[in-house]
């Protein structure tokens, strides 16, 4: 693409913090010509946008005269600044009937794009996906290697050929989804689990498609009372986790090493915690405020949580053993726990701040969950910052799980989770890597299945927590370098090579092969008193009451 | 001539404890949980925490201070070695020397004379946070002899830190 690089604007990452190795968004530059048109395409996504638009351009001249008067006259372009995604849609709508042409030319032109043909076998084909579907139909190139295959190669290709095919129909049964027609989704379905007999469902591309239909399966099929969720079944998966994979633990020290860096300085600091679970956070905290120059503060931690089914007051066990951690190593400690089933039942005066205290609020996946309603998410960000607190650390998934299109959020949910499977199979703990597959499928089934305030996992990317947390008041603290380097250095203590941390003006993103799958960010009370004054407003009306709070000091 | 081979047939190690002492002071990790195995006195000296001390933060530059009473509150500097700086120090160690595909030998000696950074022993200080923290929730009961006995497969070591022991799967 020579004669466009001149128009590329460059610099997306220049004023970041010195420590960054590689900018977070490398493919952002919008090609210069296209957007005269009116189309934002990257450069980077040019060849593939290229190839599927010679791909319709075939099917338009090559099928049947009927679609291709309907594509070319009544098509709607709903996004113009979104050219990949509409040719997508556009190629999957056409596809819907036709058989799917891959001819043994194909396949060794993407057999050629692996560096060794005997890695074809075990490792999952779905890491390369946007190869895949990019190299599947180009007829254009000629077929030297054809001769080179070899009968396991030829297999092995024919596994990828099934599990493209799967991706397909997926595809397609999701928009026959989205339209209501659910007895060719039924059908579709059907044909995919007939497609799954010949793919590896242990791994890649046969798991996710497992966990996908049977999430589609659930949507057509079951009564949506399905996805309620069992407490303690929840805290055990998360655990499970917490243990298998890195990206828990990357929230938790990252998050630590920013609330540290606020807490400089400062003796009397309170922690809150909007989802304690089993506190795992927090060991690492107190461990590091105990050996910090100048001796420890006196630490306050208030977790917030639902309550337990049994009566049983788990919040009061965890504060025990906290407190018990704190009391060996010499950190004057005191626990609360607040038992709310939702975010927006905690109210402030719950919190019982003191006044002289530094606080710092830590969020670990838990504001998405108040997205099903805006106003939610506005009054605990209101309330967040009439506590005036020093920091506040986010972390969230980086994906857009939130549309309102169930074809777009299936879509990228597919995209999103594969990765996060693939990451999983480095896992070598069988038991956690099977109970956290199972974490991640009950994600999934909240995002494909449940609508309403039932769906809570409404995931968001960074850009947009950004334009959130800045209108609600607050302004970006910069996570610095020794974040950068603490995860870093966490990372490599994880058996597999994929993950990849990214610094994404001064936020960190985790993720594998260079797709970002969660992201952390901090910041702080931006001092204006429009919004505080807005916040000061109070609406009291009967609240369910909390459990007693329980302070156990040392 | 007698008196010469009887005075040198006389000398033991294990009469002169304070030698051994400064020898078991100045040996790496794996040699010092080998010496360990030697014989019942040997065993008990190794246990000494002040030798692992010595292990721990010996190559650490500037040397951490004060960080004892947390280490010891934690667990010991035994049990940190074993369970989290070792295997840090191992994996990160595979990582530089993997691309330089170097000998065995090779990377024992580039794990032994390597200069730990603060940051990670930071990292290790969490780590071994967690597993005092896991060990509390778990109520996981561990008595010393069983994470001396081998060096992988250890039933002691919390659930969170169980990545740091399996095998680097590249």
């Amino acid at each position: 693409m020579g004669p466009y690089n001149s128009d590329i604007p460059t610099g997306s990452s220049g004023s970041s913090s010195s420590d960054s190795s590689s900018c977070g968004r490398k493919g952002s530059d919008v090609d210069g010509f296209l957007a005269g048109a009116g189309y934002k395409v990257r450069s980077s996504d040019l060849r593939q946008v290229a190839q599927r638009l010679e791909r319709l351009e075939t099917f338009m001249i090559n099928g049947p005269t009927d679609i291709s008067q309907q594509l070319a006259s009544e098509t709607i372009h709903y996004n113009p600044s979104d050219l990949a995604s509409w040719v997508d849609s556009l190629l999957s709508e056409v596809n819907h009937n036709q058989p799917l042409p891959v001819s043994s030319s194909d396949l060794s032109e993407f057999s050629s794009d692996f560096h060794c043909m005997e890695d074809l076998l075990p490792s999952p084909p779905f890491q390369q996906y946007s190869d895949l579907t990019d190299t599947w139909i180009d007829q254009t190139n000629p077929q030297p290697q054809q001769q080179q295959l070899t009968a396991a190669v030829a297999a092995a290709a024919a596994e990828e050929d099934s599990g493209i095919r799967l991706v397909h129909l997926l595809m397609t049964c999701a928009g026959s989804v989205q339209r209501g027609d659910v007895a060719s989704a039924g059908s579709l379905i059907d044909d995919m689990q007939a497609l799954l007999i010949q793919v590896n469902r242990s791994c890649g591309i046969g798991k996710v498609a497992d966990y996908f239909i049977d999430a589609l399966t659930r949507r057509l099929f079951s009564p949506p009372a399905v996805c309620a969720d069992s407490i303690l079944e929840n805290e055990i998966l998360y655990h499970h986790f917490y243990e298998a994979c890195p990206y828990l633990k990357f929230a938790h020290f990252t998050a630590n090493q920013a609330i540290l860096e606020a807490f400089d300085g400062h003796d009397c600091v309170h922690v809150i915690d909007f989802n304690l679970m089993h506190g795992l956070q927090w060991p690492a905290l107190i461990q590091a405020l105990a050996l910090r120059p100048g001796g420890p503060p006196f630490l306050r931690l208030t977790g917030i949580g639902p309550p337990s089914p049994d009566g049983r007051d788990s919040h009061r066990e965890i504060g025990f053993k906290l407190a018990e951690l704190a009391r060996s190593v010499n950190v004057r400690f005191a626990f609360r726990g607040v038992a709310a089933s939702r975010l927006d039942d905690v109210k402030p005066w719950m919190l019982k701040v003191g006044p002289t205290e530094v606080v710092a609020v830590n969020s670990i996946m838990q504001f998405h969950r108040l997205l099903s309603s805006e106003q939610s998410l506005e009054t605990v960000l209101a309330w967040i910052r009439s506590l005036n607190p020093k920091i506040v650390t986010v972390v969230e998934q980086e994906a857009n799980h939130n549309q309102a299109e169930f074809l777009d959020r299936f879509t990228e949910a597919l995209y999103y989770y594969s990765t996060m499977f693939d990451s999983l199979e480095s896992c070598t703990v069988q038991l956690e890597k099977t109970v956290a597959e199972m974490f991640i499928q009950r994600e999934i089934c909240n995002i494909l299945c449940c609508e309403g305030p039932a769906r809570v996992e409404r995931h968001e990317p960074l850009v947009k927590w950004r334009e959130r947390l800045g209108a609600a008041g607050f302004g970006p603290l910069h996570l610095g370098s020794n974040a950068f380097k603490q995860a870093s250095m966490l990372l490599t203590l994880f058996s597999a090579e994929g993950y990849c941390v990214e610094e994404n003006q001064g936020c960190l993103t985790l993720g594998w092969h260079s797709r970002p799958l969660i992201a952390a960010s901090a910041w702080q009370a931006v001092p204006d008193t429009a919004i505080t004054a807005a916040a000061a407003a109070p609406a009291p009306h009967p609240l369910p009451v909390p459990q007693s709070p329980l302070v156990v000091s040392n | 001539m007698e008196e010469e081979r009887e005075k040198k047939v006389k000398f033991s190690i294990n009469d002169h404890q304070d030698i051994l002492v400064e020898i078991l002071k100045r040996v790496d990790g794996r040699s010092l949980g080998v010496a360990a195995c030697v014989c019942r006195q040997w065993r008990s000296l190794s246990r000494h925490d002040s030798l692992w001390e010595n292990i721990c933060f010996r190559h650490v530059s500037p040397p951490p201070y004060d960080v004892r009473h947390v280490v010891v509150a934690l667990g010991g500097y035994r049990r940190l070695y074993m369970v989290c700086l070792r295997p840090l120090l191992t994996r990160l160690s595979c990582r530089l020397s993997r691309l330089d595909s170097v000998a065995d030998q090779e990377e024992e000696r580039v794990r032994s004379n390597r200069v730990w950074t603060r940051d990670e022993v930071q990292l290790s200080l969490s780590l071994f946070s967690i597993d005092y923290y896991e060990r509390l929730v778990l109520g996981a009961s561990v008595g010393d002899e069983a994470f001396t006995s081998t060096s992988s497969s250890s039933t002691s070591s919390s659930s969170s830190l169980m990545f740091l022991y399996k095998a680097v799967n590249v």
